[in-house]
């Protein structure tokens, strides 16, 4: 049939204006997004927002008191302190972790991966019961740290340990596809210009991981000062003593005081929006860099 | 500096890189290692350079072992396939970063780094780009940059991996023409490694081919393209028809006796013939054996598909041979041969 298929003049559809064939009508866009909105206001913004209205409830004198009271103070100098130990360990191993990963083929390499992220995968309350386990008085090496007068649970050491456990993978996590991305070729390139590995290391590695070490030490950062889990079982809630900020906020919780609980608590909150303003800023600031790294 | 090769051997757990590979590089020669990939040419280029070590064999850099010594200490500019160029540094920093890793006593002062590095970015028509970052140069002048990098150190030995590998046809050629006059300039004993036939043979004084970690032919472009030492240079080196024969009384039979070609040298018996397509004469014939099957053109020169019972061939000409001969697609032909190697199989 060959009269059938010849061919016509085209034709021109005329498309309505301000629509283009991609978008979807009106009504729909409208709902996905009110959608959206609402359930990120429900979910996200409103506990947010509830954090620090019952906080300031009795206003902002009570709010001070709860904050200056001496466990609220003690509470917190000791969250600062488990996270200046932990942090810069994790951030050490991370980097050495990562490097070992991404720049060497050695036997176990897969062991070692699935190893770091085993604190991702165990429930934080289990984490802490191993170290009870370990370093409890009824524990595995009890009777050696009692006889050599330490005491690990129910004291910072046993917090700092639960701690470093649960933020592992963090720092690693985001250095191994980063530097597995970059390859070896820069090293190399250092290493026949005549530098040393320390000199590479310094001056070629380091300066292109820089911001995803730093993203990581945030979130590590965060998660160390937010842990719950972990930190509970190995800390016997002393007041004052061996109470972190979370534990602090629930015992407050407990003894139905609840503008401490969420004075306290609005801190960790501020914690997490620094935390994400710190993060969003890096990547406007240095977006490029960023990707660059990544190219 | 002369590099000397003797006996090298390699081996990825049952892949065998390099089998025993002996190789004298001259001083102040332009080297290049071709092959297929898997050859294992990259990998003897990352042995000189200690990037790599190997499982037997020795190595003289201009007369001294080197094996024992590692990268920084052996004086050798490397260039990557890929540049490797420092990603957070200029490209002034790039290139000076070899000087300012030196130990305290050797290390230039900042003002002498400057001096030199300009003149390397002189060099290399990079100047205006000194303050800008790898990302932002296209991949012709990070080429530069990777070599001005290499250069810096004043190396004995220039080591470059596939360096026109990752770039645009016309880049490469312009390239290619700049490496060969600098060489010329400066004298430094290269190697690089390619497994671009026509680099290799536009580029080098002397061309290495390797196959499957052995060196199967070592000799100038000209030598090696017009006697091959062995059925895989030849084919390896340009195009080719192949043709499975037998050899009887030195005259080459293909198929059912469609095609008789002289032959040279004492091949006897199953062999294969390799014919280029430019000594493929076409003339045509109404009665002929072969069919040509089609015809295309590109820029000044004619490629010609031929059908010979069965047997795809390729002979080639300028376009205007063709037009004197006046053939077309379909058109049935006779085929002549000037000149082929026989291998015996």
């Amino acid at each position: 049939m060959p009269a059938d298929t010849s061919i016509t003049a085209p034709v021109s559809i005329p498309v309505p204006p301000g629509r283009s064939a991609l978008t979807e009508p009106t009504w729909v866009r409208a709902l996905l997004i009110v959608g959206a909105l609402l359930f990120l206001a429900l979910f996200l913004l409103l506990p947010l927002v509830a954090v620090f209205a019952e906080a300031l409830r009795r206003g902002f004198g009570a709010y001070w008191l709860a904050l200056t009271e001496p466990d609220a103070v003690a509470a917190i100098k000791l969250t600062l302190i488990v996270a200046a130990v932990s942090v810069p360990a994790n951030l050490l191993f991370g980097v050495v972790a990562s490097w070992c990963v991404a720049k060497f083929d050695f036997r176990g390499k897969n062991l070692l991966i699935t190893l770091i992220d085993l604190p991702f995968s165990v429930s934080p309350v289990i984490s802490g019961l191993i170290y009870v386990l370990l370093f409890g008085m009824n524990g595995f090496f009890g009777s050696y740290l009692r006889d050599m007068g330490v005491q690990i649970i129910f004291a910072v050491p046993g917090l700092v340990l639960a701690t470093i456990f649960v933020t592992f993978p963090f720092v690693a996590r985001e250095l191994i596809p980063l530097m597995q991305e970059q390859g070896s070729d820069e090293e190399e390139a250092a290493l026949v210009l005549g530098a040393s590995g320390w000199q590479t290391f310094w001056r070629v590695t380091i300066p292109n991981i820089k911001w995803g070490l730093l993203y990581g030490v945030l979130l590590c950062n965060a998660r160390a000062m937010g842990e719950f889990g972990a930190v509970s079982v190995v800390s016997g809630h002393v007041r004052g003593e061996t109470n972190t900020m979370p534990l602090h906020v629930e015992i407050l919780y407990n003894e139905y005081n609840f503008v401490a609980a969420f004075a306290v608590a609005s801190l960790l909150a501020m914690l997490a929006l620094v935390t994400l303003v710190v993060k969003t800023a890096l990547e406007w600031r240095f977006g490029d860099e960023l990707a660059a790294s990544r190219h | 500096m002369a590099i000397q090769v003797s006996g090298i051997t390699k081996r990825f757990n049952d892949f065998t890189a390099l089998d025993s590979v002996d190789l004298e590089v001259k001083s102040g020669e332009l080297l290049a290692l071709l092959g297929p990939s898997g050859s294992g040419k990259t990998t003897l280029l990352r042995i000189m350079a200690g990037l790599e070590s190997p499982d037997g064999g020795g190595l003289l850099l201009n007369g001294e072992e080197a094996l024992g010594l590692k990268p920084r200490d052996r004086q050798v500019g490397f260039v990557f396939q890929h540049y490797a160029l420092f990603r957070h540094m200029t490209v002034f920093d790039n290139v000076a970063f070899g000087l300012k890793v030196r130990p305290r006593g050797e290390r230039p002062g900042s003002a002498e780094i400057k001096r030199r590095v300009t003149e390397l970015l002189e060099l290399v028509q990079l100047s205006p780009f000194a303050g800008r970052y790898p990302a932002q140069l296209s991949g012709g002048q990070r080429q530069r940059v990777a070599l001005a990098r290499a250069l810096a150190i004043e190396p004995k030995v220039l080591l470059l991996d596939e360096p026109f590998g990752a770039l645009d046809a016309k880049v490469r050629k312009e390239l290619r023409r700049w490496l060969r006059k600098l060489h010329d300039d400066i004298h430094i004993t290269s190697v690089f490694v390619t497994h671009d036939q026509e680099e290799a043979l536009e580029l080098a004084d002397r061309v290495v081919v390797m196959n499957q970690g052995r060196i199967e032919q070592i000799g100038t472009p000209a030598e090696v393209y017009d006697h091959p030492a062995s059925a895989f240079v030849y084919e390896f080196l340009g195009q080719v028809n192949r043709f499975d024969c037998t050899v009887e009384g030195g005259i080459a039979r293909v198929g059912d006796g469609a095609l008789a070609i002289p032959t040279q040298g004492g091949v006897q018996g199953p062999a294969v013939a390799y014919v280029r397509p430019h000594d493929l004469g076409v003339t045509p014939a109404s009665a002929g054996p072969a069919r040509i099957s089609g015809i295309h053109v590109v820029g000044p020169d004619a490629r010609i598909d031929i059908d010979l019972a069965g047997l795809s061939l390729e002979a080639e000409m300028d376009r205007e041979r063709l037009a004197t001969l006046g053939i077309a697609a379909g058109d049935r032909c006779a085929i002549h041969i000037d000149r082929a190697r026989v291998f015996a199989r």
